[in-house]
């Protein structure tokens, strides 16, 4: 009785600690945070720091972007809430908005946050209920994104000059 | 062996071999699961090992034993095997001459290991010296080789050398923190391999001449489970 009770526990914790290696191979954590929120969130526990969060959304009405990602970034440490990611994109977007011209780095690291968003939400469908946001989905966020990075003929248009940040 | 040992003990130590030897520490760290040619390379390690008697499949998976049990020896061979695999690919270098230089060398000293048929005691000396050796040359030599030269003279020699060989011989500096992490994997994989269960033969070298004595080694099993050796003389 008690080595078929030794032998099912080695199995078992083989098997978790196999899954584990599994899913840091597949998830690719970069810091102990990262690995440590994958976890908690396959099981379920992980939370975003909510005091965090609402700093970043302050930094992020009045403008300042690089203060917001800080706050978002230490809000979501472990990088698996799909509404922080969608507040960092949306802060790539409007720091590299312009009148005359777009910012291609902030676009590339806004079109990467965003898609990391949309991979983290149920379905990928990511809507995010903020009177403030001219875009209220990510994908409507991403189409932006990469339109912003793409040349073409109307970007010489005069009237664009008139378009307003969303 | 004890249900312990196999059931718990070595299928972790060779899963932390795994993981230890997959992660590459850093500003951000990154986990690199085996390549192809190491899990050939990983198969011909684990052949050696079973040729040699280091490891007896038979006393891992066997119809006599309950289904429970063969599952633990499964996982045994299974973790072992990932283990060796991995082993590999931490000890090769990652790119250029000197990674074909690894494995030109690693084939030919499996091989070489293969043809020789050694025994348990001799493989594992030969993996200890194999694997010091490989070490030695990821992270000693070419890491010192790799790393950024502090002084004027260093930086120009570090350059001419670069120039010299068109860069194929410097590789990606590996954190302070791998080498340790790399030496610990080594220890820890040996220590796993040395208690796997070992077969109970041994092999037997025969003297060139018709009439050479034939010197068998028969190992008994004692009352206690320990193997026992007795030596039986024949004339071939």
């Amino acid at each position: 009785m008690h080595e078929t009770l030794t032998r099912g526990a080695g199995l078992a914790l083989t098997a978790v600690y196999a899954g584990f290696i599994g899913w840091m191979l597949s998830a690719q954590p970069q810091t102990i945070a990262q690995a440590v929120g994958g976890v908690s969130a396959s099981v379920g526990a992980y939370s975003v720091d909510a005091q965090s969060f609402d700093d970043g959304l302050v930094f992020f009405r009045n403008d300042q972007f690089v203060e917001a990602r800080a706050a978002f970034a230490r809000a979501d440490p472990a990088v698996r809430d799909a509404r922080t990611q969608f507040y960092i994109a949306y802060s790539y977007y409007r720091q590299g908005w312009y009148r005359s011209h777009r910012d291609d780095a902030l676009y590339r690291e806004g079109v990467i946050v965003v898609d990391r968003a949309i991979a983290l939400a149920p379905g990928g469908r990511l809507i995010v209920d903020d009177d403030n946001l001219g875009m209220r989905s990510a994908d409507e966020l991403k189409a932006e994104l990469e339109a912003g990075l793409t040349r073409q003929l109307s970007d010489f248009n005069p009237l664009r000059w008139l378009e307003s940040r969303k | 062996m004890s249900a312990l040992r196999e059931a718990i003990v070595l299928p972790l130590v060779f899963l932390s071999v795994v993981l230890a030897a997959s992660l590459r520490p850093g500003a951000q760290v990154t986990v690199v699961p085996p390549s192809l040619g190491s899990l050939v390379a990983g198969m011909v390690l684990f052949a050696l090992l079973v040729r040699s008697g280091a490891i007896d499949p038979h006393r891992l998976l066997h119809p006599d034993r309950s289904a429970l049990a063969n599952l633990n020896g499964l996982t045994v061979l299974l973790t072992a095997f990932v283990a060796s695999a991995q082993m590999i690919t931490m000890l090769v270098p990652e790119s250029g001459v000197p990674a074909l230089i690894a494995w030109v060398v690693l084939i030919s000293l499996l091989s070489q290991a293969l043809a020789m048929g050694p025994d348990r005691s001799s493989l594992l000396r030969g993996l200890m010296v194999t694997f010091g050796a490989a070490f030695a040359l990821k992270f000693i030599v070419l890491a010192t080789l790799s790393s950024p030269a502090e002084g004027r003279m260093a930086r120009a020699l570090q350059l001419l050398f670069e120039g010299v060989t068109l860069g194929g011989v410097t590789q990606r500096t590996p954190h302070t923190a791998e080498g340790y992490l790399a030496f610990l994997t080594i220890v820890t994989y040996l220590i796993g391999v040395a208690f796997l269960p070992s077969a109970a033969w041994h092999m037997a070298r025969i003297g060139p001449g018709a009439h050479a004595e034939v010197r068998l080694r028969r190992v008994e099993r004692g009352s206690a489970g320990h193997p026992t050796e007795s030596d039986t003389d024949t004339k071939a």
